[in-house]
This record gives structure tokens, sequence and C-alpha cells, in this order.
């Protein structure tokens, strides 16, 4: 309950402080006071909330449904934690909670400069308004009680002393599909328990658990990344607003920069981080997979950063009073980066895009996809429609031309490729809308030409000056970058052989734009340092393209059985299986490789388990991390070795259904019946040792035999016992019994499984994929990079905005 | 003309262009009836559910792994995959291929797996009184 409370008193008071916040717009002096506390309330309820359901988590309460789905009680503090955010009601109330919290510290950014404070607030508390109403109760609500919609809970998340309660037979059902006995949770339930003095929390005591996907360390770090990213895209937005309805278009492009800046480093980075959990942990064998979910965080990634670079035009050609170029280009593309936000949430919590992603996506139900339209259609009214109602004043004061030969155009054009992109990766992300989508080649025979314009044309851009260029000088200036970005390329394409067209040119603008930044960045390290900032992000960039090129054309994969204790080369490798060692208390396998290359050897350790969450087998890959190359293993399989040699390989398989026969070398077999001993039935249930036989009579020259092989359950383990006849030489092996009147055998001549069992020893082996990703390290490296450059770009423009 | 007009123009209006004509080319159409995945010749995305009586079948020698796929009339359908079983194949709740068919069996180049996850909340069991 207390929850919800928080929530509705924070939407109360969201929406008190816009009117109060709207009044001082208006010009009242006195309500001011009033929008702070507003917001305040608003933040603090917001934060009191989050920390009801973290300790909700934390200390187990079973009765939020929330609670019960995501979380168990065997989970680390940490990973406990992080399933706040493993389902949507959570990470809606998380992207609720960062943008409280980035509203808190923009009030106080905001109230030190005039009457901007009552501009940004009003805007930005709309869309913290919104956010809340999305975790309101009936909605995305996660404090929603596990009985308000009746659940089935299995059997082995009871306290199971409750189990002799005698009214709980009439809630007990159970699946015939999985033989799962289930108990039926809702009020009533909930009522007569309480009349015994149970509460629910005492009641349930395990939950579901987290998806075994999700359970590694950068769930811990990724979405929240991800949602502050989200968060502080919502800042450009309200100061464009802003700028825009005072029809002041000079000061809120060095407000707004610092913000979008940090929005867009941590956006970047959580996006990468994505990609690494992906490689490292899910087994998808490559950082980026254009996966619907990873496009739609990209965009707003995309358009943001194409803001950046003609914000940055603005700021630098103001002067005396002038609100400087591009003033309609920032307005759109700052209400752009919110709005695609926006719409990447709707397009991954629509549920509309069920069949095209990874990620398992559920329509969250008729109120919330509305909820979530109406959302974007406030947004979108209000941003273009300030736009539409300003264009004519903007037209007319903002338009300006740029020379051919100027740094203004360069960076523009730049800006376009960029968003050009964007608007591909929308197009083919949003096609499932119109029932339709599109293969992976689309995206990347695109992206590949834009990133080798995107990569000359920012090289160019810093060969340029503002306003013009002579010719002459830019000729002069171009000279030695390019020859030594075209020695460099040639070396890279003479030594990795590269023989694809559009991989040469992808190397020869990447180093380009390398060469030219590194340059620049030299000349400025003596000067003003803080100035570095965008050199060395570019040169990140330039650097995860070249990783890029290394791991798009030069990867090898090779599918290979490793038997155990034999060495076989791969890929230039030495492997060598080494057997299975239990791990987490035998709940996993880590299957030990021994790598050796060029004399030094290491070990690799894919892992392989059932996961009791869903019941399926979980490849967790492991890999060599070696700065010029990556081994990654991913397991596929393991077969045990058969010592014994009648592991039916050498048999002839036959289903005999009961009452029937069939022939084999000159005997007829007949399956009579099971021997299904009474206790067996039972035993079975209880999970106590059985045997279940069946019964067979084979008709061999005349003479009749009977026979029965068996199925044992021991201590759990089901194994099969055969049988063999001498004097028909016949061998039988059962393979399979199926309750419904059918056996599967395994028959064979005694002579010949003899000879066969001693040639057969198999060795136990290991299916794995082997793939070699040559620098990928510098996809990593350039990631990093870029971020330490947008971090000393945020240095500086935040002073900028000091001052 | 202004020359940010022509600069941007161009790029927009060349990729955008690109962009229309892979568009046609990449172009994968859902189909979840499978009697008339029979009769096209495209690149089709096609959901169902995997067949467990049928079980699944790896062939680690070819690295083919192969299993049937049915729709909601029952239709079945043969997949077949290079490569290995997805993560979680077994505990799907519907299976999402993408590939095209040809001789009698559907080649897949992706399988999706979708699964009881992050964003799937309800636990669907029907109502048996035991």
């Amino acid at each position: 309950m207390a929850g919800n409370i928080l929530i509705t008193f924070a939407l109360m008071a969201s929406v008190f402080s816009i009117i109060m916040y709207y009044l001082t717009y208006k010009g009242n002096t006195n309500t001011l006071k009033f929008a702070r506390i507003g917001y305040h309330a608003t933040a603090i309820s917001v934060i009191a909330a989050s920390a009801f359901l973290l300790h909700a988590i934390l200390t187990h309460q079973y009765q939020f449904n929330y609670v019960f789905n995501y979380s168990n009680s065997d989970l680390s503090t940490g990973m406990l934690m992080s399933t706040f955010w493993a389902g949507q009601e959570g990470s809606f109330m998380l992207w609720l909670l960062l943008t409280s919290i980035s509203g808190l510290v923009l009030l106080e950014y905001t109230s030190k400069r005039g009457d901007l404070e009552e501009r940004v607030m009003m805007i930005f508390t709309l869309a913290v308004a919104f956010l809340i109403v999305m975790v309101s109760p009936g909605l995305k609500n996660p404090f929603a009680f596990i009985w308000s919609d009746p659940t089935f809970i299995d059997v082995k998340n009871i306290n199971q002393s409750f189990l002799s309660l005698p009214f709980l037979q009439e809630f007990m059902f159970s699946d015939q599909s999985t033989g799962q006995s289930l108990i039926k949770m809702n009020e009533q339930l909930v009522a007569l328990l309480a009349t015994k003095g149970i509460s629910v929390d005492q009641f349930i005591v395990f939950g579901k658990g987290l998806n075994p996907l999700l359970n590694n360390f950068w769930m811990q770090i990724h979405p929240p990344m991800l949602f502050i990213g989200f968060s502080m895209a919502t800042v450009p937005f309200a100061f464009a607003f802003a700028a825009l309805i005072k029809n002041e278009y000079t000061d809120w492009v060095k407000q707004s920069l610092p913000w979008l800046l940090a929005g867009m480093m941590i956006l970047g980075l959580a996006i990468m981080l994505g990609g690494y959990w992906a490689y490292n942990i899910l087994g998808w064998g490559g950082y980026w997979g254009w996966d619907p979910v990873e496009n739609s965080s990209l965009v707003p990634w995309i358009v943001g950063v194409a803001g950046i670079h003609t914000l940055l035009i603005q700021k630098k050609t103001q002067s005396d009073g002038s609100a400087g170029r591009f003033v309609k280009t920032n307005l759109i593309l700052s209400i752009m980066t919110y709005l695609l936000v926006l719409y990447s949430t709707f397009l991954t919590r629509s549920g509309i895009l069920g069949e095209a992603s990874v990620h398992s996506f559920v329509a969250p139900g008729m109120m919330v996809y509305t909820l979530l339209i109406f959302f974007i259609g406030t947004f979108t009214l209000l941003g273009f429609g300030a736009i539409i109602y300003r264009w004519k004043y903007l037209e007319k004061t903002f338009t300006a031309e740029e020379n051919v030969l100027s740094k203004e155009l360069g960076i523009f054009t730049g800006a376009v490729a960029l968003i050009a992109s964007a608007i591909i990766i929308v197009s083919g992300t949003s096609a499932p809308i119109f029932g339709t989508a599109v293969e992976l080649s689309f995206y990347n025979e695109l992206a590949l030409p834009i990133a080798i314009i995107m990569g000359i044309l920012n090289g160019l851009s810093l060969l340029l000056r503002w306003k013009k260029t002579p010719e002459k000088s830019l000729l002069e200036s171009l000279k030695i970058p390019t020859i030594i970005s075209v020695i460099v390329t040639a070396l890279i394409v003479f030594i990795g052989g590269i023989n694809d067209f559009m991989a040469i040119l992808f190397t020869l603008s990447a180093v380009f734009m390398l060469t030219v930044n590194i340059d620049v960045a030299r000349k400025i390290i003596k000067g003003k340092k803080l100035f570095i900032g965008a050199y060395i992000a570019h040169v990140g960039i330039a650097l995860f393209m070249l990783g890029v090129i290394a791991t798009g054309w030069f990867s090898l994969e090779k599918q290979v059985k490793l038997e155990e204790g034999v060495t076989q080369n791969i890929l230039g490798y030495d492997l060598t299986f080494n057997g299975f060692t239990p791990i987490n208390n035998g709940q996993k396998y880590k299957f030990n490789i021994a790598v050796e290359k060029d004399g030094s050897s290491d070990v690799v350790s894919p892992v392989m388990y059932i996961s009791s969450f869903n019941n399926s087998l979980m490849r967790d890959p492991d890999l060599l991390n070696k700065f010029t190359r990556d081994l990654y293993v991913s397991p596929v399989s393991y077969e045990e070795g058969s010592r014994n040699g009648t592991n039916n390989s050498a048999g002839t398989k036959v289903t005999i259904e009961k009452g029937k026969s069939t022939k084999f070398n000159n005997s007829v077999i007949k399956f009579t019946k099971f021997n299904f001993p009474a206790d067996a039935m039972a035993a079975m249930q209880s999970g106590e040792d059985f045997f279940i036989g069946a019964q067979l009579e084979i008709e061999y020259n005349g003479k009749k035999y009977v026979s029965e092989p068996k199925m044992e359950s021991r201590a759990g383990e089901r194994s099969y016992v055969g049988t063999q006849i001498t004097d028909a030489n016949l061998n039988i092996e059962m393979l399979n019994l199926d309750a419904s009147g059918k056996v599967e055998l395994s028959l064979s001549q005694i002579d010949q499984a003899d000879t066969e069992a001693a040639q057969e020893v198999s060795l136990a082996s290991l299916w794995i994929e082997v793939s070699v990703k040559p620098f990928i390290i510098l996809v990593w490296i350039g990631t990093l990079t870029m971020v330490l450059g947008f971090f000393i770009s945020i240095i500086r423009r935040t002073k900028e905005a000091n001052k | 003309m202004n020359n940010k007009y022509i600069f941007g123009g161009i790029i927009i209006v060349v990729f955008l262009g690109i962009m229309g004509y892979l568009f046609t080319q990449t172009n994968i159409k859902y189909e979840e009836d499978f009697s008339k995945i029979v009769e096209s010749s495209g690149t089709i995305k096609a959901t169902g559910e995997w067949v467990k009586e049928k079980n699944y079948n790896i062939d680690n020698s070819k690295n083919i792994f192969s299993f049937y796929m049915k729709d909601f009339n029952g239709t079945e359908l043969k997949v077949v995959y290079s490569g290995a079983i997805p993560n979680n194949f077994e505990s799907s709740t519907s299976v999402v291929v993408t590939g095209k068919y040809q001789n009698g069996e559907f080649h897949a180049s992706d399988i999706l797996t979708k699964c009881p996850s992050k964003y799937e909340t309800q636990y669907e069991i029907k109502e048996t009184n035991s």
C-alpha cells in the first residue's frame, strides 16, 4: 500500500508543480516557491517509493507480484538489487527514479539562470508526471499484490509446513502437461490464510527467480546506465522548448550542451556495455546484432550526437547578440532526441516487435499502449507545435548561407549523414509495424557507405576553417594527412590482406579520421588542454571503426568436435578437451579446454547447465583475450563416452507397440505388456528407486523365449538394463518406453555386438563453436576513448555554461 | 541555392534512394500460415511452435539442426538450420524462423526462440480441477 500511496502523492505533487511553474511563467511572482516545493515533493516521493520497492525485494516480500516474478531468495545482494529493473514495471520505475533525480539537479542548475527555471521545469515535470502515470496502479505498477489477479504458484515456492492446511486442497491444481502442482492464489485464499494468522510473505517463501540470461554482473550496470541516458535526453527537449516559448535562441545553446553531452556519453557507453555483455556472456558471438532493442537505443544516440555537432556550430558562430547558425536544426534535433527515446520505448514495450526481437516482448495491455501513444503524441505536439508556431519568425531571422569550403558546412553535412543513418535504422526497425521486416544486410550495406562518408567528412571538417577556407590552404593542410593515411592504409591492406574494395575504402576513411584528429590533438595539448575532448572522442570512433573492419572482415569461425584428451589444431590453436568440472554445487558444468599457441598455454572453460528457471540448456561462452585477437569458444553439446561399447550404436532401432511384433534376424519379437510393479507408481512420485520392465516374447527356430529389459530409476537417475538371448544370438537394449504402450528397442546380434564393442570404445566428446576475432579489442578501446573525449568536453562546456 | 541544402539534400536523397531499393531487396515477409509458405519463394519470417513430439535432430558432423514446427492450424513444417541449437530452445513458447522454403524444407538462416523472459510475467495454464 505504501508504495501506491507514494506514487499517487508524487503524481499529485507533480501536477501541482507543473501548474505552479506555469503560473510563474505567466508572471506570478509568489508561485515559484510552491512550484519548487511541488517538484521536491514529487522527487522525494518517487525516491521513497523506489526505496520501498528495493526494500521489498531485499526482504523477499513475495506478496508483491513483481518481487515474486523476478527475484528469489538465493540471489546475491547485488543481483537481488538488479531485479529491481528485471521486469517491465521495475524498469519504468527505474526510468522514473532517474528522471526525477536528474530533475533535482536540473532545478538547481536552472534556478541560477534567471527565468529559465519555470520554462524548463514546467515541461520537464510533465515528462516526470507521464512516467508516474505509467507506474500507477492498473498500469505498469510494481506494487501490485500477487493475488490482485489470480495467479498460479508452483507448490515448491510455498512454505512446506503450510501444505497440510485443510482448505488448501480447494486451491490446488495440477498441470497435466508438466505434472506440476500449483496453487491458485486469489483474494479468497489470502482471506483464509489471514484467519490462521498467516501472511502471504510467510506463505510464499521462494520467488520465480531471475532469468539466467540476466543473472550476471552486467545486469547491475547496463540497464541503469541506459536509463540515465534516457533520463538526461529529456533535458535538451526542455531547453529547446523553453527557448521556443520565450522566442530567444542564444543562451539555451551553452546551457543545454553539457546536458546533451553527458546524456549522450552515458547512453553511448550503456549501448556498448550492452554489446560487451552480449559478446562476453550471452554468446551472441558478436557485439552488435542490429537487434530492434539495440537499434532503438542507438537511434536517439545518433540524433543526439548530430545535435551536439550542430549546437557547437551555433555556439561558435554566436557573436554580439546574434544567435548563431543552425538555430532551426538545433531546435529540431534537441526535440527529436527525446521523441526518439519515447519512440524507442514505444517500439520495445508495446509488443509491436514481438516477432522481430531476441528479447521476448509481451503486449502490455491496451491501457499502457494507449498511454505510450498519448505520451509520444503530447511531446510531439508540444515540440513541433512550438516550432511551427515560431516558424515564420525563425525562417525570417535565422536564414544564412554557408560557404562551400567552411567548417560549418562540413560539420553540418556530417550531421546530415548521421541523421540519414538514423532514418535508415528507424525505418528498418519500424518495419514490423507494417507487417514486414528487413534482413540484417539492409543495415550493414547502408551503414558501411555512411560510415565511410562520415570518417572522411570528419577529417575534412577539421582541416576546414570557420566561415571560409582558401582553396590553397586547404590543399596545403590536406597534403600531409592524406599522404600518411594512404601509406598507413596501404600497409594495413597489405599486411592484413584486405581485398574487398569497400573494406579498403572504410580503412582509408578511418585512418584519415584518426590521422587528422591525432594531429590536431597534438597541437592543442600544448595550449588549452580542455579543448582536446572532441578530438579524443573522434580518435575513439576511428579506432572503433578499425575494430569493426577487423572483426567484420577477418573473423574466422568453425564448429568442431573435441574428443577428450585428443589435441586438435583449430584455426591455428591447439585445443585439447580435458573433461568437465562441476561448479556452483554441481548445478553447472565447466568444460575445460587447454589452448596452446606459439608456446603459451591457457585454459578456456565454457559452461553449460540446465537452468531451473526455464528448464532448458544454457550455454555460456568463454574467451581468451589477447591483444591482437580473441579466441571465442561457445559450447554446443556434450556426448558422454561409452566404455562398454553397447551404447546402442551397433543396433537396429525398432519401436514396438503393445501386442505387436517385429522381425529381426530370424527372430520374431513380440511386446506383450509392461511389468509395472504395484509400488512403482508410488515410488515414482515420491522419487524413490523403482523399475518398469517390458515383457517380450521371442520366437526363434520354433522355440519361445521370454525376456524382460528394464528401465530402472536409482536416486533419480534413469538407466536401462538390456537382455540377451544366447540361443537366438540376440542382444536387446531398451532405448525408451512410452507409457501409452510402446517400447523402443535396439536389436543386434550378440557376436557382432561383441566385436563392435571391442572397437567402439568411444571417447567423451565436446562440440564447440570456435571463432577467432582479430582486434576486437579496438572496439572496446575505441568506446572507452570516445567516452573519455566526451568527459573532457563535458568539463569544458560546463565551465562555459557557468560563465 | 543554399549550399547546406545541396549537400545535405544530396546525402539524404541518395541514401533514402538506396534505402528504398534495399528495402525491397532485403524485405522479409511475415507468415503465420505455413500452407502459404510452401508456395512462396522469397525470404520469410515464420512464427510457430516447435512440435515437441517429433523431437529435434542434431547432426553435429554436418552442423545441422533440424526440427518440426507447426502453425496455429497445426500445419507442420520441417525446418533445417545450419548451426547449433539455440539457447533455451527446449523451453521456448514459440519459435520464429527466418529463411527460405526449398525442396520441401524450410532452410532457416536465423532462429529466434521466444521464452518466458524478462518482459513476460504471465504464467499461462489451463484450469483443470484435480
